[in-house]
């Protein structure tokens, strides 16, 4: 389990990181915080020619609230899941953070990294597409705005980002006044990989939902649960529509078996999930496993 | 001196002195061990689970700069196979070849090895090794392999039955009683159909080798991490075709070894093949990937129950087949688990009439061979889930019914049909003690109230027994087992009075070299600092039979006793000497050589007599100069640990997730030498048999044969985090048949662990009719079963 041979460099600046890239393209890969990357080379299930090491970038380490949140792609997880900025503006983020993997592997990995390696069981990506996140890709030409939705639908462990292109920034609108989130994944054991997972937030109008954003992570790729939000936008808050939005999550699930269940059993435990974390919204309380 | 209880050491929770350089980072694995100029060794398993090979390619690979060899079938002339060292009458001839014997059987199965500077470089060559595989058929199912038309794994076997084995079996001594008898006379006859799963030990520290060939003096260092290194060394030096004498195993730590690290490998030849070739040491590392294909698997097993009984819950008979499978190959230990499997599935009760198939089968798998438990696990899951199942038919509480038919005390020896003779124990007396620290009527109780409000607790319990001891020889020959089952041990006194102890054992995590000093020490009477305990190199240790299955305590332990027995009667003859008294007036006790009722004002030391024998002046007529014994001792018989489990869960029927709520342990392991390590043991063992109970599975998919479990994302290890607090208590019966009175507890925890589990969770779902009678029990497969019964 040793890496093929590979060219290695630490660029400092995000203009050197840029000019690196616009130099290997294709042949490159940007290594951030290491935790799913580095496996993958010791596979050998990625053998890029050229690995770039942005570690070195401190100017992609930082959160900034004003108005809309601001993160740098390398910020790390823990300094994301321990933010009281990040919390203010959306405690669903620091309810995500904490069940990725363990602290070790928060302590690396970085939002950038989660959301550009695109794993389909990873949450973030899932949780920014439930806040309307968008993302900034740079490169020698200049700089382009990506949705989350245009940058990682229907895909896994892959992204729109071009080859020459480096993940700078996530940008958070701020949330609706009022709106209320649930978080809730099922792991088999604390810190893997869920098997399903779902972020919900939801805005009211007193006993009437007038929002409703679900992300979904855990079956092919992630994605926002649109037949469960329709379910909720328009209905009273309880048990009548948040059946209704379990269901609807069951059918938008892109469910798929492994050794660890059947898409059948993950189907089951999104709509389960689902009304949980709806539960957990409109009881203004925090998320949790299973 | 007066008689004090000073220096007794058997029964001190004594600190385990391997723990120091551990912790503090001074421990020595093979990872370690890299002499000057030591090249790499890395391996080209197959990707295919059936695969023939009709060539291989080496010329790109060793063109390659920094690759001194590659390896493949070509270079094994004269290189022998590992023989199968347990070979039941009727078993088809297997052995463990170096490569892939012309086809390879398993993804994972050895093909080629490439030895270069470094490890990542013999990885690259790897990649320009151009097999010409031709992809045959696979099956990676028991049943499937058994039917008509199944790819035939091994040509010279004919098909994929290994083995068809019946107990009572001709060469045990089991009894089968009137089976048809008590299966017409049964007012009940209950059937069970149980997968145990496939998985394994998963160590810490894989793996690996240094072999340090030198030509000039012709021997062969290996530095391995084998469990049992004196049979390593046997079979390696014939299977290398060199003197026994000429090769030398060396053990530093090992991180953890779970019986997978008894079995001989394919690795142990070809590290050492490599380093004869090139004449210099070469050095393999398991990886991960590698751990997980192609150390040897336990457990899978596929089996189906018949039990008879009265509606007053007597149980009349039992009879069952089981599949179990066994991988590509036969590996070190044949079909031994399964065997085990059939000798001990009566485990506590009074089961007269007995009859069980066990079938070996081979399928495009790993070896199916030695780990912790050994069969045993296996049988306890099958006669506990038909122990809760008779009593739900005969709506008798699962407590009672066990109660009803378990071997009470005074019927000790007790003779099983399955062959074994337990030897003692108090089942009853567990099994109430267990239910009394659950507090099992008030579980009950609160139990129904719980349901009404939706929480689905469930109540699982499991006794278990544990032959241990392995064991005495005479009877491993009945059971044509090829190996003997002693355990011997060397004691010498320095001049100072200090003890070295040489034993055969490998620690491998129990705490061996802890438990063998307080045995040493007490039985010397001397402070436990002043013994040293010496391991981990056959050119100085004595050679160890068996190296497994609990042979340390109630093995090792006794050579150790017999040993010091020797030294003590030579110290009292050159004592009595030089107090100038009858030996028989003299006598060794407190760590001094004193004359009987004079103690205060004829005594000497342990250190004055040693400097005497040294200095060996005036010895005795006929005793040799230097004060020290070696006894090997080979058990009278096996010694049967035993106890009591129970497990409580609560359900989560919508996700099939399940909640601990309490885990109580009753286990008697005869004497204790060190409770704390005891308890050590039992979490370690109790830890390993729930992690094959709900999460640890090897996985291979039907279509592909390939091992889907092949990385630590996808085979789950639990952590502390997944289990439940163990609450333990202990029973002592003493063994009759060994010096001390020790049984063998290292693996007992394992054994009632995936029974009491599944018990539990059968129990909390009663009201569907849910069976849990598949390991592990996954959510997955869990919900599954809720949903097709409704819930």
């Amino acid at each position: 389990m040793k890496p093929a041979v590979f060219d290695y460099s630490a660029p400092e600046s995000i203009g050197e990181a840029l000019d690196l890239l616009a130099e290997h393209g294709s042949g490159a890969k940007v290594l951030a915080g290491g935790q799913s990357l580095v496996p993958m080379l010791n596979f050998r299930l990625a053998r890029p020619a050229h690995l770039i090491d942005v570690n070195g970038v401190g100017s992609l380490s930082y959160i900034s609230a004003n108005g809309s949140l601001r993160i740098g792609a390398m910020t790390r997880l823990t300094a994301v899941g321990e933010s009281g900025a990040v919390a203010g503006a959306h405690p669903v983020i620091p309810a995500a953070v904490a069940e990725i993997g363990h602290r070790a592997i928060r302590n690396r990995g970085t939002i950038g990294g989660s959301v550009a390696h695109n794993d389909p069981a990873a949450e973030l990506p899932a949780v920014l597409m439930a806040l309307d996140a968008e993302v900034t890709a740079r490169s020698t030409d200049g700089e382009r705005v990506i949705g989350m939705q245009d940058l990682i639908e229907d895909r896994l462990f892959d992204t729109t980002l071009g080859d020459t292109e480096l993940l700078t920034e996530i940008r958070i609108p701020a949330a609706a006044a009022g709106s209320t989130f649930g978080f809730r994944e099922f792991a088999r054991r604390h810190g893997d990989f869920a098997l399903a997972g779902v972020a919900a937030v939801i805005t009211t109008d007193g006993s009437t939902i007038t929002h409703a954003a679900l992300g979904a992570f855990g079956g092919t790729h992630a994605t926002r649960l649109p037949t469960a939000e329709a379910a909720l936008v328009g209905a009273e808050t309880g048990d009548a529509a948040f059946a209704a939005a379990g269901a609807g999550a069951a059918a938008d699930f892109p469910a798929t078996s492994d050794v660890h269940g059947t898409a059948e059993y993950r189907s089951h435990l999104i709509n389960v999930l689902t009304v949980r974390a709806l539960n957990d919204a409109s009881g203004q309380a925090g998320g949790g496993n299973g | 001196m007066t008689t004090t209880q000073e220096n007794r050491w058997i029964g001190v929770s004594a600190p385990r002195r391997e723990d120091a350089p551990l912790i503090r980072g001074r421990g020595r694995y093979i990872a370690d061990i890299e002499p000057a100029g030591t090249v790499h060794m890395a391996i080209l398993r197959s990707p295919y689970a059936h695969a023939r090979i009709n060539g291989i390619d080496t010329a790109a690979a060793e063109a390659m700069d920094g690759v001194h060899c590659v390896l493949t079938a070509a270079d094994l002339e004269g290189i022998g196979d590992f023989p199968t060292i347990w070979r039941l009458p009727g078993q088809k001839e297997c052995t463990t070849p170096a490569f892939a014997p012309g086809k390879a059987r398993y993804v994972g199965e050895p093909v080629a090895a490439v030895v270069a500077d470094s490890r990542y470089l013999a990885e690259d060559a790897l990649d320009l090794l151009d097999v010409d595989y031709e992809i045959l058929d696979h099956v990676v199912d028991v049943e499937a392999a058994l039917a008509d038309g199944a790819p035939v794994i091994n040509e010279d076997m004919g098909d994929n039955t290994i083995i068809e084995y019946t107990f009572p079996g001709i060469n045990a001594l089991g009894v089968a009683g009137d089976v048809d008898g008590a299966f017409e006379e049964a007012d009940e006859i209950i059937s069970g159909r149980f997968k145990v799963g496939r998985y394994s030990g998963v160590a810490l520290e894989t793996r690996g080798h240094v072999a340090e060939w030198d030509d000039l003096r012709q021997t062969l260092t290996l530095h391995s991490g084998s469990q049992v290194a004196s049979l390593l060394r046997t079979e390696l030096a014939a299977a290398l075709g060199i003197p026994e004498t000429s090769v030398r195993i060396l053990t530093p730590n090992i991180g953890g070894a779970f019986g997978n690290q008894w079995d001989r490998y394919p690795e142990d030849i070809l590290v050492s093949l490599a380093s004869m070739k090139l004449c210099r040491p070469v050095k393999w590392i398991e990886d991960r990937r590698e751990a997980l294909q192609a150390t040897v698997h336990g457990r899978e097993q596929l089996q189906e129950w018949q039990l008879a009984a009265n509606s007053d819950g007597t149980v009349l008979g039992l009879k069952g087949r089981v599949l179990s499978d066994q991988g590509a190959h036969l590996h070190s230990v044949g079909i031994g688990p399964a065997w085990v499997t059939g000798a001990a599935a009566v485990n506590q009760y009074k089961i007269a009439n007995y009859h069980c198939d066990v079938v070996g089968v081979a399928t495009n798998k790993t070896p199916n061979s030695t780990f912790r438990g050994f069969g045993g696990p296996e049988a306890m899951f099958g006669i506990e889930r038909m122990m809760d199942k008779t009593a739900r038919r005969l709506g008798i509480d699962p407590a009672e019914l066990r109660r009803r038919n378990m071997i009470q005390a005074d019927e000790f020896p007790y003779f099983s049909p399955g062959g074994a003779v337990y030897d003692s124990g108090n089942y009853p007396a567990a099994l109430e003690k267990a239910l009394e620290a659950v507090e099992y009527d008030k579980v009950r109780e609160e139990q129904q109230s719980l349901r009404d409000q939706g929480v689905y607790r469930g109540i699982g319990i499991s006794s278990y027994i544990h032959v241990s001891g392995f064991g005495p020889s005479a009877i491993l020959g009945i059971l044509d087992y090829y190996t003997g089952g002693y355990e011997g041990s060397t004691v010498k006194i320095d001049p100072h009075g200090r003890a070295t102890l040489y034993t055969g054992m490998i620690p491998m995590g129990q705490g061996t070299e802890t438990t063998l000093a307080q045995v040493a020490a007490d039985h010397l009477e001397i402070d436990i600092a002043n013994v040293r305990v010496v391991w981990g190199d056959t050119d100085q240790t004595p050679y160890t039979g068996f190296g497994s299955a609990g042979s340390r305590s109630n093995v090792a332990a006794v050579a150790v006793i017999k040993a010091i027995e020797e030294i003590k009667a030579k110290a009292v003859r050159i004592g009595a000497g030089l107090l100038e008294a009858d030996p028989d007036d003299v006598a060794y006790a407190d760590g001094r050589i004193s004359v009987k009722g004079a103690e205060e004002m004829r005594s000497l030391s342990l250190a004055d007599v040693a400097q005497q024998a040294y200095w060996a002046h005036k010895l005795p007529e006929g005793d040799q100069p230097t004060l020290e014994a070696t006894y090997v001792y080979d058990p009278a018989n096996f010694t049967t640990a035993c106890g009591t489990h129970v497990a409580v869960v609560d359900v989560d029927i919508d996700t099939g997730k399940i909640e601990w709520v309490k885990y109580v342990v009753v286990d008697d392991a005869g004497t204790i030498i060190n409770p704390l390590l005891v308890e050590g043991q039992i979490h370690g063992a109790l830890s390993n048999g729930l992690g094959g109970a709900m999460l640890e599975e090897f996985v291979y998919d039907e279509e592909t044969g390939q091992l889907l479990s092949s990385t630590l994302m996808d085979y789950l290890v639990p952590s502390f985090t997944d289990l439940p607090d163990f609450e333990i208590h202990h029973l002592v019966t003493p063994s009759p048949h060994t010096e001390g009175g020790f049984k063998g507890m290292g693996e007992a925890g394992c054994f009632p662990a995936a029974g009491a589990l599944a018990n539990a969770v059968t129990d909390a779902l009663s009201h569907l009719g849910v069976e849990a009678d598949q390991t592990p029990v996954t959510p997955s497969r869990l919900w599954s079963l809720i949903d097709q019964a409704g819930g």
